[in-house]
């Protein structure tokens, strides 16, 4: 094998026809439907009725914090479980750094939001459900009731976003990063999507019927666990394999927020790729779990794309499994992941139930050679099978899984370098601005925190138009300027050449806070048939990628990560990875987050948002910062597509580490230890075992700011390198901070940056002092987050 | 334009302005709303001019033919037409 098999060792499931995998999976085999009148919300004014829910009280042990937990969390605890004692997998102090946690999601915890600004207008809200919130938090309480301590992360591509999941995991174990990892996703019933979807006119009246006579999706919830293991890993402890995990294709359509591409190029890029990445043809495909939400566009353009690449096949058998689940949204790529693995292991396609004779007749003409597997299941032989799912901003995901191990295309090992950076920051929206504030400093704005501006001139140097940006919320805003800049910066003009070679990972902390709640109040006082349907599509995690895609015209791999502030070096360690191993020549990586009236009235909530003074790390004894904003995006490129096309290159990404300590949910203390852990790995991916200065967290949260201290006098003893911040100069801007600082250090390698910079000492106290930057060959950046999630990337010349 | 149509038609500029984040000074009465000549608006915006005008008036727009959505004149004159007594 010229890479490392990736096998799947364990699955867990719960969703409308089953709490475990053997119950749904009975179920679905034998067509039994799992729609029905929707319990756990009022309906009543609206069009629709139907939806595919869980029982309300399912089982499930989620330890000591099941307080802090939304239903999406406990779902996903419920599978998650179920995975890790079907995988009988150890996680213990030997091998817990090497296991990871990717959770996917869509709303995340939606039915905490809608709870909370209910109870806000009813006159007082209850921190904890804010702290439920985010889709940030599910991973986190993953990795706490499991013990995993690897990579941590959750993934916000809406409905593709678990599909997503295995496939990053994958890429991370055949990076050598880590052993094992927890994917999968999960999503709750709630107002958010039943309201979303109605205003969209997008909810069938009947139990959806996909690829049939496509009227509509029917929402469902569910979870799906699954353990993706690396061979060695899984044979070491006699592991039961159900199957390898072959590549995948991650692509995005550069087309519409909401509606699939006509000509299903999209569609067929992700599936064309997952063939490509696995080193197979279409004819070696038996089964294809099709994504079939039942929308009339989606069904139509899934189905041109299957005819187009597999029509000629003479064995080809597709199905939609959700004519029985429903759309189980961020969860629907595990469960269908999870009924496409079952069908491979045991030979069993399961049916598209719903088909009248009538609908037979019908179904002749769409069907071609491909078997639609029409009401009832079909025993046959199935040695690779396919699954694919498709997102609101237009991402598309396929991977595939084989019964056997094969060999897959080989990754390569390019040296990645930073060729573009685009900056929305409170600054300005160019490097000059941002240079000119390091030197002079910056005053917060009038509300006492930092903001980024986005002004008129910055849409017309791009030449984008009203009729585009007035749709778009402030983070998708500020991410299509910083991307366009980007792409302007580096160079590069996209054009039909170039289009797919260029992708992008965004990380976002707090996601798009302030159109969720804004969608959310819209529903508490008109009702749940009155949401925003204009809103409601900038609600996805992924919307600014999305957008930033339609807008610029790139087509490659689309992932949104969240979690906490380190997300934003995250997405750089995410993006680095695809332009190593060859997936892509050309990766965007963006941190963004947004400093609005409702994303400040929940840090006020928590008791954790400063006002007016400048920030000052290390030295205070609150808990408060200063809040910011902005959108930071780098490009990463391969040496050689640099050196072809004559780019500058600023600095190199030479190596990162990623590290877990799990504590609960909105707290750090105690998390520390990963922290060393993290900037241990980094150095060591860099092959080296020093560095000239570090680029730092602090944001003058004491316990923030503690843990960093602490964690530099332990790795380093008696010679911290200097620490220097951009949280100095922009404030507590997050995900954009911690993308910042990776371009602070590339500014000072690439001398961007006045040679005298300040610093601070942190050995043997906190000494502000100037040093000289121009000999420096390595800078460490470093970042955190709540829950105890740490990234450390190490910038070279 | 009577004084009650133009009312109404404030209104409506009003959810164009709130709803769909159009900035006030692109619209006027006669702007084309729809295609590649006017604001520039599409199907989701429709389906929101038509949850707003529903919530503000009480009137259905649902499937109601297309040039009464042209510019806030016309939709403000089916408004008036078929607005309750």
């Amino acid at each position: 094998m010229s890479e490392k098999r990736c096998v799947i060792t364990g699955l867990g499931m719960i969703n409308s026809i089953g709490d475990t995998v053997d119950e749904s999976w009975e179920n679905c085999i034998n067509g039994v439907l799992g729609i029905k009148e929707v319990r756990s919300i009022d309906t009543s004014d609206c069009y629709a009725h139907m939806g595919a829910e869980v029982r309300p009280d399912f089982p499930v042990d989620a330890g000591e914090d099941a307080g802090v937990m939304d239903r999406v969390s406990l779902l996903m605890v419920k599978a998650t479980r179920e995975a890790l004692s079907d995988s009988k997998i150890e996680i213990n102090d030997s091998n817990a750094d090497r296991v990871g946690v990717i959770i996917g999601s869509c709303v995340g915890g939606a039915v905490s939001i809608q709870k909370y600004f209910t109870d806000i207008k009813a006159g007082k809200g209850d921190k904890e459900d804010i702290l439920k919130m985010g889709i940030g938090a599910i991973a986190n309480n993953i990795a706490k009731i499991s013990g995993a301590k690897g990579v941590v992360t959750n993934i916000g591509n809406a409905c593709a976003a678990s599909t997503i999941s295995i496939e990053y995991a994958c890429d991370l174990i055949r990076a050598g990063v880590g052993d094992a990892f927890i994917v999968g996703g999960s999503d709750s019933f709630s107002a958010l999507a039943f309201g979303g979807f109605t205003a969209l006119h997008a909810l069938d009246t009947d139990p959806c019927s996909p690829y049939n006579k496509s009227k509509g999706i029917t929402l469902g919830e569910g979870a799906g666990a699954l353990i993706v293991e690396s061979y060695e890993h899984a044979k070491a402890r006699g592991a039961k394999i159900y199957c390898d995990v072959l590549g995948g294709g991650i692509s995005s359509d550069a087309h519409h927020i909401t509606a699939p591409r006509p000509d299903s190029e999209g569609q067929m890029n992700a599936m064309k790729w997952a063939l490509k990445a696995s080193a197979l043809k279409p004819s070696d495909v038996d089964y294809i779990n099709g994504h079939a939400t039942g929308t009339p566009l989606n069904d139509s353009t899934e189905i041109q794309a299957m005819q187009t690449i597999f029509g000629e096949n003479e064995n080809t058998s597709v199905d939609s499994t959700k004519s029985m689940v429903g759309h189980c949204l961020g969860a629907a790529g595990a469960v269908e992941a999870i009924y496409t693995i079952k069908g491979l292991t045991t030979n069993t396609v399961p049916p598209t139930i719903g088909y009248s004779d009538e609908d037979l007749e019908n179904l002749k003409e769409k069907a071609g050679k491909l078997d639609f597997t029409p009401n009832v299941k079909k025993q046959r032989n199935i040695d690779i099978a396919m699954t694919n799912n498709f997102a609101f901003g237009g991402n598309n995901a396929s991977v595939i899984f084989s019964k056997e191990a094969r060999d897959i295309k080989p990754l390569e090992n390019n040296k990645v370098y930073i060729t573009g950076v685009g900056l929305v920051t409170p600054a300005g929206n160019n490097e000059e601005a941002y240079l000119n504030a390091v030197k002079n400093g910056l005053a917060v704005s009038e509300d006492g925190t930092y903001h980024a501006d986005i002004t008129s001139e910055d849409y017309s140097k791009f030449g984008i138009k009203l009729n585009f940006y007035r749709k778009l919320d402030k983070l998708s805003n500020m991410q299509v300027v910083s991307g366009r800049a980007c792409l302007e910066n580096a160079g590069v003009t996209v054009s039909t050449e170039n289009e797919t070679d260029i992708g992008l990972i965004i990380g976002t902390s707090d996601g798009p806070g302030t159109d969720i709640v804004n969608f959310h109040e819209g529903l508490i006082s008109n009702g749940l048939n009155a949401g925003s349907a204009f809103i409601f599509p900038n609600t996805v995690y992924n919307a600014a990628g999305g957008y930033f895609s339609i807008n610029s015209g790139v087509k490659g791999a689309n992932v949104t990560l969240t979690n906490g502030p380190q997300v934003g070096l995250q997405s750089i360690a995410y993006a680095y990875n695809l332009v190593r191993q060859g997936t892509e020549k050309m990766m965007m990586a963006s941190g963004i987050d947004e400093n609005t009236d409702t994303i400040q009235s929940l840090y006020d909530a928590l008791g954790l948002l400063k006002k007016g003074d400048k920030l000052t790390p290390y030295e205070g004894d609150s808990r408060k910062m200063l809040l910011s904003e902005g959108a930071v995006t780098i490009m990463l490129e391969s040496a050689a597509s640099a050196d072809a096309r004559g780019a500058a290159k600023l600095a190199e990404v030479k190596g990162y580490g990623q590290s877990h300590e799990s504590v609960t949910v909105g707290t750090l203390e105690g998390s520390g230890k990963a922290l060393n852990k993290a900037i241990e790995a980094a150095l060591k991916s860099a092959g080296i075992d020093s560095v000239d200065a570090i680029i730092g967290f602090a944001d003058g949260n004491s316990v923030v700011d503690n843990i960093e201290k602490n964690a530099y006098a332990e790795v380093f003893g008696a010679t911290i390198p200097p620490v220097m911040s951009v949280k100095t100069v922009i404030g507590e801007a997050r995900a954009a901070a911690s993308t910042l600082e990776a371009v602070h250090a590339a500014y000072i390698l690439s001398g961007k940056l006045d040679a005298f910079q300040k610093a601070f000492d942190l050995n043997g106290g906190i000494k502000e002092v100037t040093v000289d930057t121009s000999a420096y060959r390595n800078i460490l950046v470093t970042s955190y987050a709540a829950g105890g999630s740490y990234t450390a990337v190490v910038i070279g010349k | 334009m009577d004084a009650k149509q133009t009312e109404i038609a404030e209104k409506i500029k009003n959810i164009l302005v709130e709803n769909l984040r159009i900035p006030a000074e692109e619209l006027d009465y006669e702007v084309e709303l729809f295609g590649d000549d006017g604001i520039g608006l599409d199907s989701i915006d429709s389906l929101e001019i038509i949850a707003g005008i529903d919530q503000e008036f009480g009137v259905q727009m649902t499937g109601v033919a297309k040039e009464n959505f042209v510019n806030i004149t016309a939709l403000s004159k089916y408004v008036l037409e078929h607005l309750e007594a």
